[in-house]
């Protein structure tokens, strides 16, 4: 079936009035982050325990997302699935803008960040024992894959199924190579896991499931598109299924770290002053979405359905930010014994406004760049009794196009 | 080629902390402040710890002077991802400020909290080091070890790179420069890190792990010795003398 | 591409068919141009495999020294080298502190301290003025404005300000502060209170040491006795060390000294020395040692008759010793072996079980040489000589007296003669209490201090208590280098320059037995405006016409130097001793016994030994049932200034803490008044209250509050000010009577959350 899209015609005050929110956002992170730049970043909360921040908790956030989004781009343009066109395109972009949101985050967090190009440029040259730098290899690949996968999404073309899995594919290694970052770290029992990395692309899907359930819900209610409800009603079953396989590995590298008697990492962790976001992530990331989606009268209602996405992305990020600020927090045991002072308290993290700013803004500028997409893009499916410019509605495209929209 | 340690004896250290303010001194470090003590924002390259165990009156405080340890599988050598920081020919683990970008994975990744990130510019005067000139380190001792060094975070430290204890090796690059011209100097004897050399109990001992000969090696022969975090395999070449 | 066919005739051309607003052709464009910059910025930024290393010159030093000098952190005077570097641009800095190797008192070692030296020159809070003298109704002490309160005179008009008012005066109206200071100017500050006509000299550093040596005089008549540790040939060490709540390898002098042979002692002799340590907490020295027995705090001298009793009763005293060369031993004797010295009794107030005191006893005896340590915590207390006497003579009851590896007589250089005229005035001047007297007597009109620390050091420090008042009312003259407490209470600041800018010399304690001086000279010339101690003394003995005061005639810019070379011409030439920086003296001569004593013979004054039993228990009395005892750790710089970062920012390695002093307590006490680690405590008594942060410790006895000093500052600077409290705030004065020193020890506080 001939299913058009169209973009927001973005003229209305509502719209305005967001745009302009959004970029004065923008304007206040930029800022915070010139003023971070220039003075050095004690202005942040980070500090040589905690030495990884807000930035670096959002950057893990974003790419999981970013490849969680491709799920629902798979389902589309990998397994044809029909009845989720409507948001395969918002998947996409979704999943390009979430990246570049992610870079932009990981970039800005570096002390000397006029050094970036180096994690992109020197590709194998770089240190390749390091995570960061052949993650960094995965990333460029993968922005210039999300950026070609988006365009042939948009003009419809033949390549999409070609280089859909390809993207999907890669979107795992990415997310995994993420996880490997931290997960080999053997210094930080919170981080280190051979799990890792499984369990972020798992929490990656769920959450990018998630975000993309809500946030197209979000955008075809306010633009008074095509809605099909029994797309989010079957989208989460779907999501309830991730979030069981994220919640038994969660646990399995729980009860791996607990069983020992070398268990203080995880004891930190689950109870210990960083306990209440490891409890977060695991009661809005997995028991409250769960119990709304396996609630038989719950699960059928769109509403809830959504209520429960948005609270699982919430719960994800939790998830992340248990990694890093109970992972870095753990003061480290030089010597058997309570070590005094500064040299055994663990490490602290305040809430900075510099750090917070310049993370709202990036977050601002990917919900601008959104927005202004809606407007320039042809991302939604075209509503009812409107068209693609030109077209007369509900014009049935030849079959020989293929209807791939 | 040498195989840099050091060893500390437990036994001989009183806990007066010269080490520390000697590798200030020598380094050019710079001093905190409350407020940077509290956020733990503040540069130390050497620190004294003291972990006790024990109820009262059965008391048991260890006092560990802690440099790099300057590991022979260093993790913070493998996360770097711009190889700003590198393990040299001789075992001293070293930075190239140059390349890098603050990306504070090494902190991260250090078992041993060696490692302290730049969070602001320290004042130009009080810092002015005129004798730790960028290529005194570099000229020697990076072209000879097949690594560029780079310039040194003296005289002007930046903000936004990594830094940590370096064995002083630009007494050893000196040293090496001084040996080849034929004086008949040792390292490990009349040329030692400073925290070596300030130690007043004569508790720290410096020299190469690799050569049966050499002081340290005889150390670690007579003695029972111990590593920190062992577990880690890191194998630190900065070894304890226990009590 | 998508490409909706219509048969509408009159449906306009679908404009965009891929999605985008721009047309397939820009967006094409686009890419290209983006992949052309893209390739150009690799090609540029391709890695070589030769990058060249940046360079800013080949070699910035144009000159180097190491010059020969000596410490002044505190009383031991090290000798050290200070490298000095001079860059082609022309600038100089001093970069490195290191001990001299030709100083065989610390073998060229020195401690922590030293390095602090650097932030002690370039202070940024020196003073860079000119003198300055105080307008009239402006704030002394806290409050204090050094830019605003004062005008900047010139050096000749400021001392005449000040001989105006001494000529004018009954010279024993003047009092003179003596701080921490070279040898040399304590010389100086002497021969000028003698040519002056003053016999008001106080010694600041007696109030931490006047009971102890009181004590030790009492049995030898000496005031230059100290533990060898080691003799110099090496062949004899110390065998065993009792201490008394001493800091042997934290505070005690000579600290450097200490450390260097801690470390020989403990592994490089092959008979490894046993240190035991009492002490009411667990002391850096007390955690070194081989055991720590905890005391209730004061019970140090009652111990210290325990074991004597011990020893007198076993028979395991050096009878040689005691009958050839002590006197009143009998006594002695009959009073160490009543019930109430006997361990079972001590045992009930020390805190020591009874068994321990026997073992201990047994050991000390019978480990030749073996040395008893009296610290300051043991003797500053009303009975603190009786507690310092009761020490020392274990040490004669072993026969450590004057002994290899026990204790010995420190030899002087033989230096030049002063002037000597009028009064004689003792080394040590006068008691805290004769001072205090005369201070309360309105005896005093005017004050100079040389490196004063007064205000920071006496009990009652507090704002608005004894000493606030007493200074405020107070002509004072402040000479010294940088801004202090007690600066703040000047009518007149002399700047005088750093250790590190001086001339002088240094006699080394006592400890090593031998004599040994160091110089004193300049590394740089002074800064700014300030001068050498010597030359403002000249210059003010000149104009107060004091007609005996300089050995030597010269200008007043040369003195300092000259006053130095000619005192130690004697015995060594002076550019011999600017090069070498120290000067040995021949070799100590044991058991020459020679003690100053009515008898001649080493006393063992018993008739007032009983009062050691006079203690106060922790718990005892409601109001206040803690003790408070005060610790000096080692990075307390005892020049009286603690405004130096690298000092402040690790001040205390115990609790891995620093920027302030904590107020450390048992966790059973803590927990009996609610406390938790870090929580803001007021610890109170009768005299006043301070706050500050708690810590929770295992390794202090119960019912004791300890805090450190050095912090607590008001008026020395940005790296000092506000941080920590001053515990001598809340300590009130009780004296020790034969001293004259003030019993830190006996203030009872309480404890509570803030």
């Amino acid at each position: 079936m001939q299913l058009s899209f169209a973009p927001v015609k973005g003229t209305s005050r509502s719209y305005k009035i967001l745009v302009g929110v959004l970029a004065a956002l923008v304007t206040a992170g930029v800022t915070a982050y010139a003023i971070a730049y220039l003075y050095g970043f004690r202005l942040w909360g980070i500090n040589n325990s905690v030495t990884w921040g807000q930035l670096i908790t959002v950057d893990f956030f974003f790419i999981g997302l970013s490849a969680g989004s491709l799920v629902v781009s798979s389902l589309v343009y990998v397994l044809g699935q029909e009845r989720y066109k409507p948001i395969g395109r918002i998947a996409v972009f979704m999943g390009l803008l979430l990246m570049m949101g992610a870079m932009l985050t990981v970039l800005t967090d570096l002390g000397r960040a006029e050094k970036c190009f180096r994690l992109f440029l020197y590709f194998y040259l770089s240190n390749m024992k390091s995570m960061f730098a052949v993650n960094g290899i995965f990333y460029a690949g993968y922005i210039l894959l999300l950026g070609t996968y988006l365009v042939a999404a948009l003009s419809g073309s033949k390549l999409t199924k070609f280089i859909a899995p390809v993207a999907v594919l890669w979107a795992v290694l990415v997310h995994m190579g993420t996880g490997a970052i931290v997960g080999f770290i053997e210094t930080r029992g919170v981080m280190y896991s051979p799990l890792k990395p499984v369990e972020f692309i798992s929490a990656a899907f769920a959450s990018g499931l998630a975000l993309v359930m809500a946030l197209s819900y979000v955008t075809l209610k306010f633009s008074k598109r095509p809605l099909n409800k029994d797309m989010y009603v079957s989208l989460g079953k779907f999501l309830a299924v991730l979030i069981i396989i994220l919640m038994v590995l969660v646990l399995a590298d729980k009860l791996t770290h607990f069983y020992p008697p070398k268990r203080d990492a995880v004891m930190f962790l689950i109870a210990g002053p960083w306990a209440w976001i490891f409890w977060l992530q695991v009661v809005l990331g997995y028991f409250i979405p769960l119990g709304i989606l396996f609630n038989p009268w719950l699960r059928k209602k769109v509403g809830w359905i959504i209520a429960a996405c948005v609270i699982c992305v919430i719960g994800i990020l939790f998830e992340r930010a248990a990694i890093i600020f109970p992972g870095l927090s753990q003061p480290l045991p030089y010597y058997p014994g309570e070590i005094a002072g500064i040299w055994g308290a663990r490490g602290s993290f305040p809430i900075m406004i510099a750090e917070t700013l310049q993370t709202v803004g990036i977050v601002a500028l990917l919900g601008l760049l959104y927005v202004l997409g809606l407007k320039f893009m042809e991302l939604l499916p075209a509503s009812e009794g409107e068209h693609a410019q030109g077209e007369p509605a509900e014009q049935a495209a030849p079959a020989a196009e293929g209807g791939h929209t | 080629m040498a195989n840099w340690g050091m060893v500390i004896d437990l036994d001989k250290c009183v806990g007066c902390q010269a080490c520390s303010l000697a590798c200030k001194a020598e380094n050019n470090v710079p001093h905190g402040s409350p407020y940077e003590q509290k956020r733990h924002q503040d540069i130390y390259w050497h620190k004294v710890i003291a972990a006790t165990e024990g109820e009262y009156p059965s008391v048991n405080t260890q006092i560990i002077p802690m440099p790099c340890m300057h590991c022979e599988h260093p993790p913070c050598v493998n996360v770097c991802p711009s190889k700003a920081t590198f393990k040299r020919g001789d075992g001293i683990v070293i930075q190239n400020f140059r390349r890098c970008l603050g990306c504070r994975y090494c902190i991260v990744a250090c078992p041993y909290g060696a490692r302290n990130f730049n969070f602001k510019d320290q004042e130009n005067e009080e810092y002015q080091r005129p004798d730790l000139p960028p290529d005194l380190a570099s000229e020697w001792g990076g072209l000879k070890f097949g690594a560029e060094i780079g310039p040194w975070p003296y005289p002007h430290r930046t903000r936004g790179v990594v830094e940590k204890c370096t064995y002083c090796f630009h007494r050893i690059d000196e040293a090496l420069l001084r040996i080849e011209n034929g004086e008949d100097i040792e390292i490990g004897v009349d040329v030692v890190p400073a925290c070596v050399e300030a130690c007043p109990t004569e508790a720290r001992y410096f020299g190469d792990l690799d050569d049966p000969n050499s002081g340290v090696s005889k150390l670690l022969a007579s003695r029972t010795y111990i590593k920190l975090r062992e577990e880690m395999a890191t194998s630190p070449k900065t070894i304890y003398l226990p009590r | 591409m998508s490409q909706a066919a219509t048969d509408k005739p009159n449906s306009p051309e679908p404009k965009r068919s891929n999605g985008f607003q721009i047309s397939r052709r820009a967006f094409l464009g686009v890419s290209a141009a983006a992949a052309a910059v893209l390739t150009v910025v690799l090609a540029l930024k391709r890695p070589k495999l030769a990058e060249p290393v940046e360079t800013q010159t080949t070699k910035a030093i144009d000159t180097q020294e190491l010059i020969p000098t000596s410490c002044l952190n505190c009383p031991t005077r090290c000798a050290i080298r200070v490298r000095k570097v001079q860059t082609l641009a022309g600038e100089t800095k001093v970069v490195r502190i290191f001990g001299n190797p030709n100083s065989a008192y610390t073998e060229g070692k020195c401690c922590s301290r030293s390095h602090v030296g650097l932030q002690v020159l370039y202070n940024p809070d020196r003073f860079q003025t000119k003198p300055l003298v105080r307008k009239p109704d402006t704030t002394k002490g806290r409050g204090v404005d050094f830019v605003n309160d004062f005008e900047e005179s010139e050096w000749a008009d400021a001392i005449q300000l000040i001989a105006d008012r001494l000529t004018a005066a009954s010279p024993d109206r003047l009092l003179i502060l003596e701080g921490l200071n070279t040898t040399s100017n304590e010389d100086l500050i002497r021969q000028f209170a003698l040519a002056y006509g003053t016999p008001n000299l106080f010694v600041e550093d007696g109030l931490e040491t006047d009971a102890d040596r009181e004590g030790k005089m009492l049995a030898d008549g000496r005031s230059n006795s100290w533990y060898e540790l080691m003799s110099e040939d090496e062949t004899e060490s110390t065998k065993y060390i009792l201490s008394f709540s001493a800091g042997i390898v934290e505070s005690e002098r000579p600290l450097a000294r200490n450390l260097h042979l801690w470390g020989e002692l403990r592994r490089e002799v092959p008979n490894r020395v046993k240190v035991v340590s009492f002490d009411p907490r667990y002391s850096v020295t007390a955690c070194r040692a081989d055991e720590w027995l905890p005391i209730n705090p004061g019970t140090e001298g009652a111990l210290a008759m325990a074991i004597a009793q011990v020893i007198i009763g076993e028979g395991l005293y050096d009878s040689d010793f005691i009958n050839n060369h002590t006197d009143g031993f009998s006594n002695y004797k009959t009073l160490a072996m009543i019930q109430s010295f006997s361990p079972d009794s001590v045992s009930q107030i020390s805190g020591v079980d009874a068994d321990t005191i026997r073992r201990i006893a047994r050991e000390f005896a019978q480990s030749k040489p073996a040395i008893a340590w009296s610290g300051e915590a043991a003797t500053s207390w009303p009975y603190g000589t009786f507690a310092s006497h009761a020490i020392y003579c274990l040490n004669a009851l072993v026969g450590s007296i004057d002994v290899p590896g026990g204790i010995v007589y420190q030899q002087y250089p033989p230096y030049a003669a002063m002037p000597t005229d009028g009064l004689a005035i003792s080394d040590t001047g006068i008691s805290f209490r004769k001072m205090a007297d005369l201070l309360r007597d309105g005896a005093i009109d005017t004050a100079i201090g040389f490196q004063s620390n007064l205000i920071m050091s006496v009990p009652e420090s507090r704002e608005g208590g004894k000493w606030d008042e007493i200074l405020k009312n107070l002509f004072y003259v402040h000479v010294g280098p940088a801004k202090s407490e007690m600066a703040a209470y000047a009518d007149v600041i002399l700047p005088a320059c750093t250790y590190l800018e001086d001339w002088g010399y240094e006699s080394a304690i006592p400890g090593s037995g031998y004599a040994e001086a160091r110089i004193k000279q300049p590394v740089v010339e002074p800064f700014n405006e300030s001068r050498p101690t010597a030359r403002i003394l000249f210059d003010l003995a000149n104009a107060t016409a004091l007609a005996a005061f300089s050995p030597v005639l010269s200008t007043p810019e040369e003195f300092p130097s000259a006053f130095a070379q000619y005192r130690t011409a004697p015995f060594v030439g002076w550019a011999d001793f600017q090069s070498a920086g120290v000067w040995e003296g021949p070799g100590y001569t044991y058991q020459k016994y020679d003690f100053a004593t009515t008898s001649g013979k080493f006393e063992f004054h018993s008739d007032q030994l009983e009062r050691l039993l006079n203690v106060k228990l922790p718990g005892e009395g409601t109001d206040y049932p803690l003790e408070l005892t005060i610790y000096r750790p080692v990075l307390e710089i005892r020049s009286g200034s603690q405004n130096f970062p690298w000092a402040q920012e690790v001040y205390l390695v115990m609790h891995g803490r620093g920027w302030k002093n904590l107020v450390e307590i048992n966790r059973e006490t803590a927990h009996e008044y609610g406390i938790g680690e870090g929580d803001e405590v007021i610890v109170e008594s009768v005299f006043g209250g301070i706050e500050g942060e708690a810590r929770v410790l295992e390794g202090m006895r119960p019912g004791v509050v300890a805090i450190a000093t050095g912090q607590g500052h008001f008026a020395s600077g940005r790296f000092a000010d506000g941080m920590g409290a001053n515990p001598n705030d809340v300590i009130g004065t009780e004296y020790d009577e034969e001293s004259g020193q003030p019993s830190f020890f006996s203030t009872r506080v309480s404890i509570r959350k803030a």
